[in-house]
């Protein structure tokens, strides 16, 4: 038995030997890891195909660098320890010159410290982690979305301005959900000394019952609600808030509430009047540059783009851009040359600010509302919050680095 | 509910309804392990994958009939069917050559269906999310007392009694059901007399699975259905059933009882740590009584 | 015993297998060098779940707990306590060890699925309060960036601690399974009434092994570390403890290096399926289902009366 064995081992040392002298790739190579299996697959499909439809765009014009974008994706099914190895496979093996993606925030920054080593760039795609441009962030990681701190700040920005005072905080008891609600307390009390917090619950995550954490609010009496949930969270409290009336009895909150991610699933069984902040919706701004998006992507996918299209549009935008300016494959020189790149998007004009490599994206703030063209809700009174009033300042950041 | 909101305040009494409808889904879903397990000895990790497809069958249901209550009452009735199909399908095509193999090994084999029919999931249904409508008479918060408790878990926890009753009936009152009794203690003797053993292995399974399929079907319109409900449930379930007792539904009842509630009363004394109450609890639960609260039927 | 079978003729494949091993970074990409670190240490978890698994005959269904406490066990060390790597990585087999004892010392009592189950629930236990406990564990974001000395820090550096650590290990393990405590512990496997009437503490046995058992998982923990520079909560979850168990099961617990050559397969199938599917776990899922179905009396064997039958069969059929 034990020689199989060892002859066995062997041979798979030799497959490896054999497999692994391996050529430079010609095209550009981007190396995509996210979780294409379960419920952040809501919003994962979405940056993979937005950033599809920039990539055959160039493929079809060829590129500015006259090379081809080529990608290879990687399903981590949101398990970081697989989707660092992922990573590693993509830079070792396929020597890809990019890596993008992950909604997942532990693999995110598993793979940013694997960047920074390999000096390899890495755009973030969906991973709402603050850390990874601000305290942990580094010359080789670009984030493509608003992170936990700007979405809070935004929230905020908006909400100093209605006439509530008392606020309870709820949300789901992980990372995303205390960083949202913390973003958004702390900047509201400082644009709005008065606001009193009455309390706060927290529930874990994939709590499908909120019915006694909803009935404890009711109690406390608040003018207004703060709901820090996430991924699978958001439907489900909305789904809670219609079934025990909350919706009717207090406004509330949620960051990404009034986005198609959410509200598509509930059909016309979503709740109205519910408060929430997006970077994108694709009926807003009314521009013929988004317009010209929306019908793009029905054309080639048959359905509305949602939030994480414009995210995986704008980095394929963005690496074929900064190959161009680049003037060559050259991963250094990439970074010099998309840092501060300001390029044209669906939403307006969008910079790569040079000092985080943070995306300013603007920020939309409206309220959810039925209308008769869709068979699902929309946001109304929509207020436009543009980045400088919600980004923490490049000083800040860099105290946060040190 | 005036009487009982005074002499308890709403929030404890909230609670108590809440965990008491979360416990019929965990019973449903505990009692089809447990039947499995006691009958058939499989420790069946594929059966959270079974309450799963459940869901994601309910979801078709209902769209086929264009949701609303007929969509909903159809799911709710048709899905179960459809697990039970699949579940015979693999009883017969796969464990009935297998049941002598020893525990580890079928614990394992399970797992790899739960691999596959994970997977098999995302190849029909797509990785996206799903969901279920209620039917209009569902909707809502229950009229009484301004109780924000939605009528559908009443519903939910009107039904779990009349499963256990169900279940009670096909034990000790039916044929198939004592056959099966009698095998789960000594599955030689049952063959002996001349029963076919294998086919009330295969009746047993069905129905246990058939339960997987209900709590999923049940569960589909308060929830989102996605992949990955399986992982969570299945642990749950597995946890209810040792606290209970090996193959004992009436233990399976009592375990999902003390599950639901140390979740949902946790919640309100240490919110931070609400989900380590349950395991906790399974592990008081354990440490004095190793076999569980009721008769274990190994 | 027919399980261990480095002796006679093939031990010379020993050292050729370990000289290979050394000069294998010269040769190959840095993939492959990190490829072969990373099945070391997974390869180290599943062997040390056989020793009481396959040796042991103990139903430990959740290894992996001790396998993720030593991962953090070093990363808090070194993180958050500020300590030398070196300390680090003493602690954190040390401190599986421990979380070993005491769970060993709840579980120990029970018997085959019981005491899997009871183990299971400890288990998810431990796992519910590292992903809670955000100020200290990180929660479920896990830790990053765990800085490493230069020495062990590149991937040649990292290859080859992790290669001689595996090593010293192994060699280890291999003299527990031979030594009088491991003849006594699978005597306990095989008849563990008969054990009891010969005066043998069957209870103590269990429990010294779980604790070893524990410390190597913890070693794999902290080469993780080595290799990888991270810890997650889900180095703690029940489904990678039964994907360790499959490991074991795949390569066969009736041999010593059977888990390794199964953790080797596992990882290769898991990183070459996934750059062509995203449907890996289905291919892994059939894979195990027609090992479980087709090759099952090797892998059974240990817990059979028809073990040794069995055994005497493999060793006598071959040398």
């Amino acid at each position: 038995m034990k020689k199989e064995t060892i002859i066995g081992m062997g041979v798979v040392l030799l497959g490896f030997l054999a497999v692994s002298f391996s050529f430079g790739a010609e095209p550009i190579k981007v190396g995509i890891i996210d979780t294409y299996t379960g419920p952040a697959t809501a919003y994962t499909f979405d940056v993979l195909d937005g950033f599809k439809m920039a990539v055959n765009k160039v493929n079809a014009m060829e590129g500015g660098l006259g090379k081809k974008i080529e990608f290879l994706t990687r399903d981590e099914k949101f398990k970081p320890d697989i989707g660092l190895a992922m990573a590693k496979e993509l830079v070792l093996r396929e020597n890809v010159d990019i890596l993008m993606g992950t909604i997942n925030s532990a693999t995110a920054l598993a793979v940013s410290d694997f960047a920074k080593k390999e000096k390899t760039p890495f755009f973030v795609t969906f991973s709402k982690s603050d850390k990874i441009t601000g305290e942990q962030g580094h010359r080789y990681v670009f984030q493509i979305t608003e992170n936990t701190l700007m979405a809070g700040r935004a929230a905020a920005f908006a909400l100093a301005k209605k006439p509530f005072v008392k606020y309870w905080i709820a949300g789901d008891d992980y990372e995303y959900g205390h960083a949202i609600a913390d973003g958004v307390w702390n900047q509201l009390k400082k644009l709005k000394p008065v606001v009193q917090l009455l309390g706060k619950s927290w529930w874990k995550v994939g709590e499908t019952d909120f019915t006694p954490y909803i009935t404890a609010i009711l109690a406390a009496k608040p003018d207004f609600i703060i709901v820090a949930t996430g991924g699978s969270g958001m439907v489900n409290f909305q789904k809670a808030a219609k079934a025990t009336g909350l919706a009717q009895k207090v406004p509330f909150y949620q960051h990404t509430a009034i986005e198609l991610s959410t509200l598509e699933p509930q059909g016309l069984d979503a709740p109205e009047g519910v408060y929430g902040t997006a970077n994108y919706l694709f009926y807003y701004p009314d521009t013929p540059e988004n317009k010209a998006f929306v019908q793009e992507f029905r054309n080639t996918y048959n359905r509305y783009p949602k939030i994480g299209a414009l995210y995986g549009y704008v980095t394929g935008v963005l690496v074929e851009k900064g190959f161009a300016k680049a003037g060559k494959v050259d991963k250094e020189k990439f970074i010099n040359a998309v840092q501060g790149m300001v390029i044209d998007s669906p939403v307006g004009k969008l910079e790569l600010r040079a000092c985080d490599h943070q995306l300013m994206l603007p920020m939309f703030f409206g309220v959810t509302k039925k209308v008769p063209q869709y068979p699902f809700l929309i946001a109304s009174d929509i207020v436009t919050i543009p980045p400088k009033d919600y980004m923490p300042a490049c000083e800040e950041i860099k105290t946060l680095r040190k | 509910m005036e009487f009982l909101s005074s002499i308890c305040p709403p929030e404890i009494l909230c609670q108590i309804l809440v965990g008491l409808s979360r416990m019929t889904i965990l019973f449903i879903v505990a009692s089809g392990l447990t039947l499995i397990l006691g009958v058939l000895r499989i420790p069946n990790i594929a059966h959270g994958s079974l309450y799963m497809i459940g869901a994601f069958v309910a979801f078709s249901v209902s769209k086929w009939f264009g949701g609303g209550t007929t969509g909903f009452w159809m799911a709710v009735v048709l899905a179960p069917f459809a697990v039970a199909l699949l579940s015979l399908v693999v009883e017969r095509g796969i464990f009935a050559h297998l049941y002598e193999r020893e525990h580890l090994m079928l614990l394992l084999l399970t797992f790899s269906f739960a691999l596959i029919l994970g997977d098999l999931v995302k190849v029909v249904w797509g990785g996206e999310y799903r969901t279920v409508q209620l039917p209009g008479s569902f909707k809502g918060p229950i009229p009484v007392e301004s109780l924000p408790i939605p009528i559908y878990n009443i519903f939910l926890v009107i039904i779990g009694p009349f499963v256990a009753l169900g279940l009670w009936f096909f034990t000790n009152k039916t044929k198939i059901g004592k056959i099966s009794r009698a095998a789960a203690v000594d599955r030689e003797m049952v063959g002996a007399v001349g029963i076919n053993v294998s086919w009330v292995f295969a009746i047993v399974f069905v129905i246990g699975c058939f339960l997987a399929g209900m709590g999923g079907a049940l569960v589909s319109p308060i929830v989102n259905i996605t992949l990955g409900m399986d992982h969570t449930l299945i642990m749950e379930a597995f946890l209810i059933v040792i606290m209970g007792g090996l193959g004992n539904v009436w233990g399976a009842l009592l375990g999902a009882l003390i599950f639901g509630l140390t979740q949902s009363l946790g919640i309100l004394i240490w919110p931070q740590f609400g989900i380590v109450f349950p395991y906790a609890a399974a592990v008081t639960v354990l440490l004095f009584r190793p076999t569980g609260l009721l008769k274990s039927t190994w | 015993m027919a399980t261990l079978n480095i002796r006679g003729k093939e031990s010379w494949l020993v050292p050729i297998l370990f000289i290979l091993l050394l000069v294998f970074p010269l040769v190959l990409t840095r993939f492959y060098t990190y490829l072969l670190a990373l099945i070391f240490v997974s390869g180290l978890a599943a062997m040390s779940l056989n020793l009481v698994l396959g040796y042991g005959g103990i139903y430990q269904f959740h290894h992996a707990v001790f396998y993720g406490v030593g991962a953090y066990g070093a990363a808090l060390t070194i993180t958050k306590l500020g300590y030398s790597p070196w300390i680090g990585f003493l602690v954190g087999p040390l401190l599986a060890a421990f979380i070993s004892l005491v769970m060993g010392a709840i579980c120990v009592r029970l018997s085959k699925l019981y005491f899997g189950m009871l183990q299971i629930s400890l288990g998810s236990l431990v796992w519910a309060i590292v992903y809670r406990w955000y100020s200290f564990t990180g929660g479920d974001d896990g830790i990053h960036g765990v800085s490493m000395p230069d020495l062990i820090g590149s991937t040649t550096g990292s290859y080859y601690f992790t290669l001689l650590v595996t090593a010293a290990c192994l060699i280890a393990m291999y003299l527990i399974v031979k030594s009088p405590f491991g003849s006594a512990l699978q005597g306990i496997r095989d008849n563990p009434v008969r054990s009891e009437a010969v005066g043998v503490n069957v209870k103590l046995h269990q429990l010294v092994a779980l604790v070893i058992a524990g410390f190597f998982a913890g070693v794999a923990g902290v080469l993780f570390i080595v290799v990888d520079n991270s810890a997650f909560p889900d180095m703690l979850f029940w489904t990678l403890s039964l994907e360790i168990l499959i490991m074991c099961l795949l390569g066969g617990w009736l041999t010593f290096l059977g888990p390794m050559l199964g953790a080797a397969m596992m990882v290769a199938l898991r990183t070459f399926a996934s750059t062509f599917t995203e449907y890996w776990t289905l291919i892994q899922g059939i894979i195990l289902m027609l090992v479980i179905i087709f090759l099952p009396e090797g892998v059974l064997g240990y817990v059979n009366a028809k073990f040794k039958q069995l055994g005497n069969l493999a060793s006598g059929g071959k040398a």
